[in-house]
This record gives C-alpha cells, structure tokens and sequence, in this order.
C-alpha cells in the first residue's frame, strides 16, 4: 500500500486505513456516490485516472504542495449534523439507540441534537456517501457535546465512557477518511488522548464484570489515537518546531512504555527516542520523563515518587498511576527483603518517604500479605524479613499520591 | 559530461549490449555484476551512460538485433535508469531501475541453476542505494520520500523467490539484509521480524549454509534488535558471534559492532580494556568505563551528557543510563575499602551518613531517605550483600563476597 497519506502511517486503526484505501478508486469530484448506475467497474478506477481534489478547509496547510495525481481522491464530507441523517432514522427505527440519544427517554426516537454517528467496522466503498461523512467544523461540534456529557451525573460512568468512546472513534474514523490534518485536527486528537487517559483513571474506581476489558480496550485506542496524533505532529513539520502541547503528549508514549513487557502496543523506547527531534529532546516534558523512566528502571522509589508528586502535570500522573502503585509494591518489597529483623521499619518514614498518608501505607502493607504491629513507643512499623509478601491483587486500587493536590481537576 | 560522437555513442551502445547478452549466455556472473553497479560510478559505466544520452534511441539498437531484442524489456529499463542516472535524475533513475529490477527477477526466476546470484545481490544492493538517493530527492523537493519503502517491498519479492528449495535458497539471507539495512534506516524495525522468522523457522534454510560474510550481518543487526528489546544476554551471544567471525581486516564493521556489544557487556560486567576502545576509535566509551571502574557517578552523568545525541541516535543511550547501579556498586565498594584500611573491624559497617558525604564530594546532594532507598535496591537487586539497620541508619555488609560481581548476567535477573 504505497499510498502518500500525509503522515498517516499505516499503524493508525486498521479499520480507518481500510476505509481510506477503499476510496483511493473512488471517483469524487462532485462528491457523489458513483456505482448507484451500477457501475462495478467505476470503483476500480485507478487513482491515476482520478482528477487531484481540493480540500475545503485545510486553511493552515499553506504548504500544501502540487499534489501528486495519486494524492488526490479523499472524500470531503457534507453531512452538517452530529448524525447523518439516514443513520439516524435507521437506528430509530431498529431502536438502535444509546441512552444519550433518546428523546426524552422514547427508545424509537432522536433528535439532531442528540444523535451521535456511532462507529461502524466495516465500510465498504459502496456504502460511504459524502453525505455520511462530517467536516471538521460539524466534528470539532460533535466533541464539544460528547466531552460536555464527561460531567453527567445521571448514568454510571462505565456507561457515559462506554459512548464517548465509540462516538469518538468515529470521529476520528472521519478525520481518516477525510485525510484530515492541521492543527483544529490537531487539537480535536489532543482532546481525545485526554479523554481516554481520563477515563483510564476513572475506570479504575469503577466496578463490574466488564470494567476490565473495557480498561484494556480503552488502554488499545488511547495507543491509536496517540500514534494518529504523533504522525500529524509528524506532517509537515518545519524544522525545530515543535507544536503547543505536543512536548507533553509526546511524552505521554514514555509514561505508557515504562515497563517494557506491559504489553502496551509500540516500538521499544530505544527506538522512538531515535526518531525525536532536538527540539523534542531538550523539552522541559521529555526531560522529566526521560528522568522518570530512569529513576524507574533503577527502582529508585523515592525520587520516582517525589518527582512525580512535584513535577507531573495532571495527564502524566494520571497514566503514572499503576507505575506509582508499582513502586510502591516494590519499596515495600524491599524493605521487607533488607532490612534488619530487629529493627522493623516505621510506617511513618515509610508514609513519607512513598508521598503517602500512614494508614493508606498499613493498608498497602496488609495487600502485601505483611503484618504491621506497634512498637513500644506506640508507633506503627512494618517487621522485616516476612515470607509473606505478595503483589496485591487489586491492580487498580489507588492511593493518593501527597504533592498531587496542586493540579488535580474536580469532576 | 564528456563529448561523444554519435558513432563511438553507437559503438558503446552495441558493445554494452552484446557484454550484456553474452553474459547472460555463458552465465558469467561476474561480467554481469559489472555492468549493473551503477554506484560504483565505474568509468565504463559512465561512458555508456554519455553515450545514451548522446544517442538517445537505444530502443532501435536493441530491437535491431535478435539476440539484444530478447532481453529488451530489461534492457530498455536499465539504460532509461543509467541515463537518468548520469544526469542526477535520481527519482527517475529509481524508477527506471525498479522496474528493470522486477523484469530481472522474472527472468532469474527461469534460470534454473543459481548462476546469477551474484548479479541479484547487486540488483538488491543498487535499488536499496538508488531508492535511497531518490527519497533524498523528494524530500530536498519537498515531497514525501517514498522510494526505499518501494525498494522495500521489491527486496521481500525477492526474498520470496530464493526462498525455495533449490540452490538459490543461500542468496536469501543477503537480501534478508539489505532488507534489515532497508527497515533500520526507514525506522521500520518492527518489519524485520517476519523475515526473521523466515529465516529461522523455515526448514528449507540451513543458517550454516548462509555464506559466512551474510552471517555476520545478519548477526549484527538481529544483535542489534536485541540492545533495543534489553535482551542483553541475546545480544551478547549475536555480536559476538558477528565479531568473532568477522573479516579482521575490515576495521569499520568492528567498529560498528563493538559501539553495540560494549554496552551490553558493560552490562553484564565485562569491561573492556582500553586499547580496543583506542584501537578502534571509540573514544565516547571511554568515560563510561572510567566512571564503572572508579564508582564515579558524576563522571558517568557527564559522560552520557556529553555524548547525548550520538547514544540516543544509536539507541544505547538507555543501555548505558542502566550502568547506574553498577557505579553505585563500584562506590560502596570504594568506601568499604577506605574503612578497611582505617578501621578493618567496623569496615562491615557502611554508615548512611558517609556514604551522603561521599555522593556530596561528588556533586550529588541526596537525603539520608534517598540515601537509603538506593541502599535498598543495591542490596534488593544482589548488587550489594548485607541487611539495612533502619535505626541505626547503617548498612551491615555481609563478611563474605558483599559486592558480588555480575557474573555475565545482567543485574537484578
């Protein structure tokens, strides 16, 4: 697939690049469905025979350079609603409709305000129409309302994320079949990174059976739409410029990629530190990662600990979540392992030293399978050289990190 | 461009042909590979490409004749791509050549005996270099650089032609790495993994089979692939094997493989004497030895900053970052070794007060809770033998071996 696709490698969702590839034969220059004659052999129109198409909206792109003949046929949509319309009646009329889309409740009925275009696997050729495809001014609309229901406090936030992800994916299903990239797209990909690393924390505190899968899922495009937001940062860069935000999501890749066998989708950090620019590099977000990762992979606790409570901003800490639980696991570990049977550890150091409060640090304690007891002068402390450790069960379970308080937002 | 009339032009012209043909012919594959290299900028070459584009319809020449007209496709790509060459039309030249390379192939399918492998090795060899210089092109022009992704594609076809039972199944590990130098230089390292497996699952090859310069390239970079996966007693194993049985006269490809392998044996512990870093220039290692040899942790921050860019972009940088733990070892030990000799009964006792003043001497102001926690994770990761007596804020060490060494195993494993 030697497709020029602007920076969209084909790592970004398999179902958006099998939808992009599916136009390359498409003949688009009055943006109408061609085969409703009937004409199979249409389709298959080579890209080369297909006239170069202008793009609406693509303002900022001044250097949008002489397209090559195999640059061109990219669907540029017309539909002006949230939902095109035949979506619309089709699922009222299978009662295909989500919570957030009924009015007033009625399962058999939307309305242009409520409906959403949900995210459909498969697309052939024959079934997109520029008329099923939103421009970016309706998109950037369409996740405005989808990020204002974030904050609603009606439906249990499984169900709320449940929504916002798959009409997100959409989103970003559109912006792939428009070959959109500039920085509205730009910020439209931000908004949504931002969303799933929310909902990744939020997910936690959340219970069910299919709390978990979701997590992973949740986990798997927050990793797509990342390496999507990355190849536009990519596209069309001038040289040592770096976008407004995107030190700190660039930096977001090494927060997710600290411990190399979490299976989290991605080349190994030697490799994409190869690939950052200078400018990158020297980034007050990239630095602090880059020390994070390294405190990390020394096991230094402390500083991990007190750097992050210090220094993160609201989204790294949100993904450093389970690393923070991870050292925490780990500094008990140790001190378990080293330290001087008779001369057990004060939870109060402890406390201070993992930036927690004493009785969450007991409690982390106990998940470990260790028993903490008072000493004669009535402090809480941790005996050594118990053969009970264990990693805690409950890989969510999170506990305050003190420090944070300074840039956590309200919900 | 020198002056060539329009007779000696033809006469090039006809002369190429006929090497060419005759070549093919009497299977003389070393003639052949000759008359592909296009980057060796022969001079021979060279006149023929003048010649072209003096005379400028070769086709005729070559329908004129039988036996040139049988390889006509191949051969009307191949000058198209030669001219475009000589003129520094460099897209042009990648163009005109893939598609001479995909004609070639079809016909190296025929031949029934694997004759012409060296001649596939240079058709392999030329389309990676041209597709590069072509990329090089369009992005000076501002376009998306595509080429070498192409010559990527075109190099598996060819990998899936030799890879068969017959004789041609040895040429499969030299495309296997120009295909690798293809994915390393586009970034697309995750690519190499299928042909990997090819290689090494397939049960058509026999590795021992591979001619042994291929071996050691191969060896290379999957060793390489390994330093970016930290596997390193996986990559321990493939450099060494590459350097052990490469060419000792080829100085650079040492060198190239020893900037990978001494971070992985610093990370196992073996520390490399310092005239094979002189001997083979690489001076940015020196540092890093010194500070593992001294326990000088200022030194390696220092060393890693000075040669930043160089690690990052070779990808160790985070290898050597790791030595980390490795100096702190080094430090105590120097510490321990101090006290001996001033106190041999209490030397055991490492006070976390001294170890602060030493880190302060160099440069590294740390809290005794800091100073502990690392404490922990030496001794945690082996690194250290002893216990921690929190209250006392002293380290115990054990009486016997308290630094054990490496061992040829990374720490903490």
């Amino acid at each position: 697939m030697n497709r020029r696709n602007r920076g969209f490698s084909s790592s970004s969702s398999a179902a958006a690049s099998r939808v992009s590839n599916t136009y390359g034969n498409r003949q688009t220059s009055n943006n109408q469905r061609i085969g409703s004659s009937g004409g199979a052999s249409d389709s298959y129109r080579r890209r080369s025979d297909v006239p170069p198409h202008k793009r609406n909206y693509d303002k900022e792109e001044s250097e949008n350079k002489d397209t090559d003949p195999a640059d061109a046929s990219f669907i540029v949509g017309t539909c002006s609603s949230m939902c095109p319309e035949r979506e619309r009646l089709t699922r009222e009329r299978l009662r295909d409709l989500s919570v957030f889309e009924r009015l007033y409740g009625n399962t058999t009925k939307s309305s242009t305000d409520l409906a959403v275009k949900k995210f459909c696997r498969t697309l052939s050729a024959a079934d997109v129409q520029a008329s099923d495809v939103r421009p970016l001014p309706v998109l950037e609309e369409t996740l405005r309302y989808l990020l204002g229901l974030l904050d609603s406090t009606e439906h249990p936030f499984e169900v709320v994320h449940d929504f916002i992800f798959d009409r997100t994916r959409s989103i970003r299903q559109d912006l792939s079949i428009q070959n959109l990239a500039n920085e509205r797209v730009i910020s439209l990909y931000e908004e949504m990174v931002k969303f799933h690393i929310i909902s990744n924390q939020r997910l936690q505190s959340c219970s069910g059976t299919s709390i978990s899968s979701m997590h992973h899922l949740n986990m798997e495009q927050l990793a797509k739409t990342l390496t999507s937001l990355y190849n536009i940062y990519d596209a069309n860069r001038k040289p040592d410029y770096i976008y407004e935000n995107e030190a700190e999501f660039r930096s977001l890749y090494v927060l997710l990629h600290l411990n190399p066998s979490s299976g989290v989708m991605g080349e190994p950090l030697s490799l994409w530190f190869r690939k950052l620019t200078l400018a990158l590099i020297k980034s007050k977000e990239i630095c602090f990662v880059r020390n994070l990762l390294r405190l990390y992979r020394m096991g230094n606790y402390k500083n991990f600990l007190s750097t992050t409570a210090s220094e993160a901003t609201h989204l790294q800490y949100c993904i450093s979540e389970p690393h923070i639980r991870e050292m925490r696991s780990f500094a008990v570990q140790c001190i378990n392992n080293v330290c001087y049977k008779l001369q057990p550890y004060p939870l109060l150091r402890l406390s201070q030293n993992l930036m927690m409060k004493e009785l969450d640090v007991e409690s982390l304690c106990h998940e470990c399978g260790l028993e903490t007891c008072t000493d004669s002068d009535g402090f809480t402390v941790l005996p050594a050289k118990q053969s009970t450790f264990r990693n805690p069960e409950d890989k969510f379970k999170v506990y305050d990190l003190i420090g944070i308080e300074r840039i956590m937002r309200k919900f | 461009m020198a002056y060539v009339s329009m007779g000696e032009a033809h006469r090039r012209i006809t002369e190429y042909l006929s090497r060419f043909c005759d070549a093919v012919s009497y299977q003389d594959s070393s003639t052949l590979c000759r008359l592909l290299s296009f980057s060796s900028n022969s001079p021979s070459l060279l006149s023929i490409a003048d010649a072209l584009n003096v005379f400028q319809d070769a086709g005729s020449l070559i329908r004129q004749s039988d036996k040139f007209s049988e390889y006509g496709e191949i051969l009307a790509h191949l000058f198209r791509s030669l001219q475009s060459y000589r003129v520094g039309n460099l897209v042009e030249a990648y163009l005109a050549f893939e598609k001479f390379a995909n004609a070639f192939v079809q016909e190296f399918r025929n031949w029934e005996s694997a004759w012409a492998l060296e001649a596939l090795y240079v058709v392999c060899y030329e389309i990676r270099v041209l597709a590069e210089k072509a990329d090089k092109e369009l992005t000076i022009n501002g376009k998306s650089p595509e080429k070498l992704k192409a010559a990527g594609s075109l190099l598996m076809k060819v990998f899936g032609v030799l890879a068969g039972k017959g004789p041609k199944r040895v040429g499969a590990l030299y495309v296997t790495c120009q295909l690798f130098k293809t994915y390393f230089k586009l970034g697309t390292v995750n690519l190499c993994r299928s042909v990997i497996r090819s290689i090494e699952t397939a049960r058509i090859f026999d590795f021992e089979e591979f001619p042994r310069r291929d071996k050691v390239t191969y060896m290379y970079y999957t060793g390489r692939l390994e330093v970016f996966n930290e596997n390193f007693p996986a990559a321990d194993t493939k450099l060494s094997y590459a350097l052990q049985y490469c060419n000792p006269k080829r100085e650079r490809n040492i060198r190239m493989i020893l900037k990978y392998l001494i971070p992985v044996k610093l990370s196992i512990g073996i520390i490399p004497k310092d005239e094979l870093l002189q001997n083979y220039n690489l001076h940015e290692y020196k540092k890093i030895v010194q500070a593992l040899k001294k326990g000088d942790l200022r030194l390696l921050r220092h060393a890693l900053q000075e040669h930043e860019d160089r690690f990052l972009r070779s990808g160790v940088y985070l290898v050597l970052e790791k030595l980390e733990l490795q100096v702190y070892q080094r430090l105590m030990k120097k510490i321990y070794i101090i006290q001996k000799q001033s106190d041999p009964g209490r030397a055991h006792q490492l006070k976390l007060e001294v170890i602060a003043k030493a880190l302060r001497w160099l440069e590294m102001d740390m809290d005794l809770d800091e100073v502990e926690c690392i404490m922990t994770i030496l001794i945690y990761k082996n690194l250290v033998k002893g216990y921690l007596a929190h209250k006392s804020k002293v380290v115990v060490l054990s009486k016997q071996d308290p630094f054990p060494k490496l061992n040829g195993k990374p720490v903490g494993s």
